[in-house]
This record gives C-alpha cells, structure tokens and sequence, in this order.
C-alpha cells in the first residue's frame, strides 16, 4: 500500500513500439485475458431469482427505513464506527510514529547499526500491513472475544504498519540543511530528531494521519461484519433478514459519514500542505 | 496529533490560516476523547474483561491452537498436499484480483475524461452542449458513492445475482476500484499541462483528435501507476471479499475458522502473505517498466 506518488504528467516523446511501456501494456491485457479465461461462463453463473431480487433491492431505495427507533439505531451504529475509527488510528500512530522512527533511520549513528534497525522494522511494518484488518479482526475476536478492544486493535496494527512506513520515508526526506546546521552545534541524534526532522515534517505527517483517517472510517464500517457492532453489522442483519429498507438507511448513514470525514480531511490537508 | 504549528511555513511567510486548523484541532481533540470514553465507558463490561486473566490465558490458547498445540493431527502447514491445494487457491484469489482491476480500470477509462473539470467546463470541452457539465456531475456522483461503499458491502448485493466464485469477488472489488480510480485519474487529467491540447485546438483538430493526441498520452503514464498501486492493496482485500463471495482463500480461510480447524487458518496465513509479498514485488517490476 504506497501513497499514491503523483509525478508531472509530461509529454512523452516518440518511442520504439516495444518499450518498457509497451511490454506493459501488453502484459496487463495478457493477465485481463487469463483472469476472464478463469471465470466458469455459463447459465449457471447468474442465480435464478436474481434479478427479482435486486429489483426488489433497489425498489426498497425509494423508500428507506425512516422510523425514529431505528433512525436512533442508525446514529448509534454510526458512532459506534466513528469512535471505533478514532481509537484504532490513536493505536495506530502510538505504534507506527515510534517504528516509522526507527525504520527511517534517524536514530542510528553507525551504518551498521543503521542497517539492522532500518531493516528489521521495515520488514515488521510490512508484516503489520500486509495481513487485512478484517483478517486482524477475526483472529482477534478469535483470540480476545467479542470486545471493542479487538476492533481497535485489528484497526490499529495494519494502520501502523501503513503509517510507519509513510512516517518513515516522510522523516528521511526532510530538508537537510537545518539537520546539518543542528549536528554542527553539537546537536545529539535525538535533537537532530525533534528539533530538526519533527518539525520540517510535521504538515506531511499530519496530513497523512487524516488521509488515512478516512479510510479507517470505511474500515471501521466493515469490521464490524465480525460480530462487532456498527454499521457493517446492521447492514448485515437487514441483508440477512431481507429488510432492504433498512439498508438503504444505513447505506445513506455510511456514505455521509465517508463523505463527511472526505470533506473535513479535505480541507484539512489542503491547509497542511498547501 | 498534539501540535499544529507548521514552523517553516509560518517563517516562510505563507498564506497560513489558523482558525479553521485550530477548530479542526479542536474537534479532533473532542472525537479523540468521546470515542475513547465511548469505548472504554459505555462499553465498560466488554472492554475490561477483554483483559481480564480468562481472557489472556485463552488469547494464549488460541496463538497456540494455530502452531498445532493440543492436537494430535499433523499441522496442516506441515502437509506437502495442503500446500498444493492452498496453492490452488492463492491461484483462483490472483485471478480475482487481476479481474477486478480490469474490471475497476476499463469502467474508469470509460468514463474519466467526461469526469474532469477542464473537459465538462473548460478548455477541452467538446461542445458548448449542456450535456457536458451534467454527465459529469452524474458521474463524479457515481464515484463518489461507488467508493463510500465498502467491497464487503458491494459483495454482499453482488452475490444475490451471482452463484458463488470468482466473479461476484471481482465485481465487488471492481465496483469499489472504480470509484477510486476514478476519481484519481480524473485528477490527473485535471492537473494537465494544457498547452499541448490549446496548441492542436488552434490548428483545428477535432475533439477526438485533441483527446487522441494532446491528453491521453500525457496522462496514460500516470493512470498505469495508480493501476499498479491499486492492483497491490485489491490482493489484500481480495481475502476478505472471499469470505462473502465464496471464492479463492476467503473462502477457506472463513470455514476453517467455522470448523475451528486453526492449523489451517495458519496455512492459508502463510499462503496469503506470500501472495502479497510476491504481488508487491512483481508489482514494483512493472512501475520499473512504466518508467
């Protein structure tokens, strides 16, 4: 999972027809061809009553559940996965600042030193982000119970394992002029760090906590299909017992809850890192 | 998040607007202490017994159960045969995946030069029709909710049309992506260099031509990028959406946990980090070759 890295789109000038590019594109259509060749085609793939029931699903999107107890479930389901949300990034960057520290090498002095720190880390960090937080969650509800601890925790380890690793190139790409002018007064590497690095990169850190904090709440939605609660396992229920209306509910609940969050971290990070 | 003064630029003198960061600061600071008095208070029972003694000695058991502890079977993870029909699965799991951002990147292809600012109301627009500026709120919109809904969701109405397997998977996935990718590369088109598009617009080529020769060959480049970041996190994801759709080592990995079957939850594990360990290196190969 990187951060999208955006360079200037620029003219390209004319090329030989099988360039890198080239052997690209043809590779990505060979492996869209072999993926369509797996698919079983046939009758079978479409269930009978399908199309009834999706008709009745989108039906029901005219007129969605509206009633005041279950409009206040809704809010409630709604918190819930905002708080869960908050509390799993809060894990998240209690976890991921101390090792994105360490994997960007700041702290060490000798290359050696260096090395193993910076590798070992990393390959923690790529562990930590590697496994799906819904993974995470199961296994933690496996291990701890139906609690809102294992939702926080599922939320927070592959967080900080995304988190670290931004944090971590975002610290090593800090300016150097100011880093060197602080060593030179003797400055110690833990200085150099909160005096120099900190505070050069502190917009770009911000900036990505609440990038990723929108896509927690999303996250946090979907962790509940665990048997945690929020909107994902409202949704589940009013899936399972066909109540669509229901689901329209707290479909609309979700999405103005995403775009709620889009906006503000919007705006929030254009005045970051403007 | 305990700070907020950006130093440098404050020096720099930059354009630098507190109020709405304090405020935001603020509120952040207010949501930080209801959920976690919301989940540690409201939740009180549930919360602390999660600590409790019981509940720790059983979070051993259960990282012992996935080592094989207490079992007289062999552990799954040391049968040959298990490996090759996990690998059967990780097989099916890549297929969705590659699907599902086929499936994401040509919806996105389709629809995002219409979904760009400068092609509904600027420079490249074909025609002073209104019909530009209203099929690009209508998508923009279709994006916007295509994205704010989980794949999890998007599998769940997917399979009410679709039996079980790969494709409902990468429906889901797809219908998710497409969304994302969409709206990333809309912002690239958006972000064009515009002289090359004027320059062909003044010598009198046609909108066709402009979008043939002035724009897709600058944003291209940049689309394949976002493809790859995509194609990385959707085998991540690709699991999950098999817990629902029944396809490749969600499916699996769901009813070994039904089953308690916890030697095999640690296979399948092993399979799918593998899986995505092997995907983000072939996946760092092909950035090299879109330079």
């Amino acid at each position: 999972m990187t951060w999208p890295p955006r360079q200037r789109a620029s003219a390209t000038p004319r090329r030989r027809p099988l360039d890198g590019r080239g052997v690209l594109t043809l590779l990505l259509g060979g492996a869209f061809a072999w993926s369509l060749a797996t698919v079983p085609w046939g009758p079978d793939l479409v269930h009978p009553g399908g199309e009834r029931a999706i008709a009745q699903l989108l039906a029901a999107a005219l007129r969605p559940e509206l009633s005041p107890p279950f409009l206040a479930l809704a809010l409630e389901a709604s918190w819930r996965t905002a708080a869960y949300a908050v509390a799993g990034m809060t894990v998240a960057v209690a976890i991921g600042l101390p090792l994105g520290v360490v994997a960007s090498g700041a702290l060490a002095r000798g290359a050696l030193s260096r090395l193993g720190a910076v590798a070992a880390t990393r390959g923690l960090l790529a562990l930590l982000r590697a496994i799906h937080e819904l993974v995470w969650a199961w296994l933690f509800v496996a291990a701890l119970g139906l609690s809102p601890l294992a939702a926080i925790l599922a939320l927070g380890l592959p967080y900080a394992g995304v988190l670290g690793r931004i944090y971590a190139g975002l610290l090593g790409d800090v300016p150097e002029a100011p880093l060197r002018a602080l060593r030179a007064s003797g400055a110690s590497e833990w200085q150099v760090l909160l005096y120099g690095r900190l505070p050069q990169a502190l917009p770009d850190l911000l900036s990505y906590t609440f990038y990723r904090f929108e896509c927690a709440i999303r996250s946090a939605a979907i962790l509940s299909f665990v048997g945690l609660g929020g909107l994902g396992y409202q949704m589940q229920l009013a899936l399972d017992d066909l109540r669509y209306g229901e689901l329209w509910t707290l479909l609309a609940c979700l999405v103005a809850l995403v775009v709620a969050v889009d906006l503000w971290s919007g705006e929030v990070r254009r005045r970051l890192v403007a | 998040m305990s700070r907020t003064s950006p130093l440098p630029r404050a020096a720099l003198g930059r354009p630098w607007r507190p109020s709405f960061l304090v405020g935001s600061l603020g509120a952040a600071l207010a949501l930080l202490a209801g959920a976690w008095g919301f989940v540690l208070l409201a939740d009180d029972a549930r919360s602390r017994s999660a600590l409790s003694a019981a509940a720790l000695a059983h979070a051993a058991e259960f990282a012992g159960a996935l080592l094989g502890a207490g079992s007289d079977a062999p552990p799954a993870f040391l049968q040959a045969e298990r490996w090759w029909a996990a690998a059967a699965l990780a097989y099916e799991t890549l297929a969705m995946s590659v699907l599902a951002i086929g499936i994401a990147a040509i919806g996105a292809l389709l629809t995002v030069t219409l979904a760009a600012r400068n092609v509904a109301r600027g420079l490249l627009r074909p025609s002073r029709s209104p019909l530009w500026p209203a099929l690009f709120v209508v998508i923009r919109a279709a994006y916007i909710f295509s994205r704010a809904v989980p794949e999890l969701v998007w599998a769940m109405l997917v399979v009410f049309v679709f039996s079980p397997g790969i494709l409902p998977g990468a429906l889901a996935l797809g219908l998710h992506n497409f969304g994302i990718l969409g709206k990333l590369c809309a912002e690239v088109v958006e972000d064009l260099d515009p002289r090359p598009a004027r320059a062909m617009r003044a010598s009198g080529g046609s909108s066709a031509q402009v979008l043939a020769y002035a724009v897709l060959p600058m944003v291209l480049p940049q689309f394949l990028t976002y493809l790859i970041y995509r194609w990385e996190v959707i085998i991540r994801t690709t699991i999950v959406v098999g817990f629902v759709s029944a396809g490749g080592l969600g499916r699996d990995f769901r009813l070994a946990m039904s089953f308690f079957h916890y030697t095999d939850v640690a296979l399948l594990l092993m399979v799918y980090l593998l899986l995505v360990l092997a995907v983000d290196l072939v996946a760092g190969g092909l950035r090299r070759l879109s330079r």
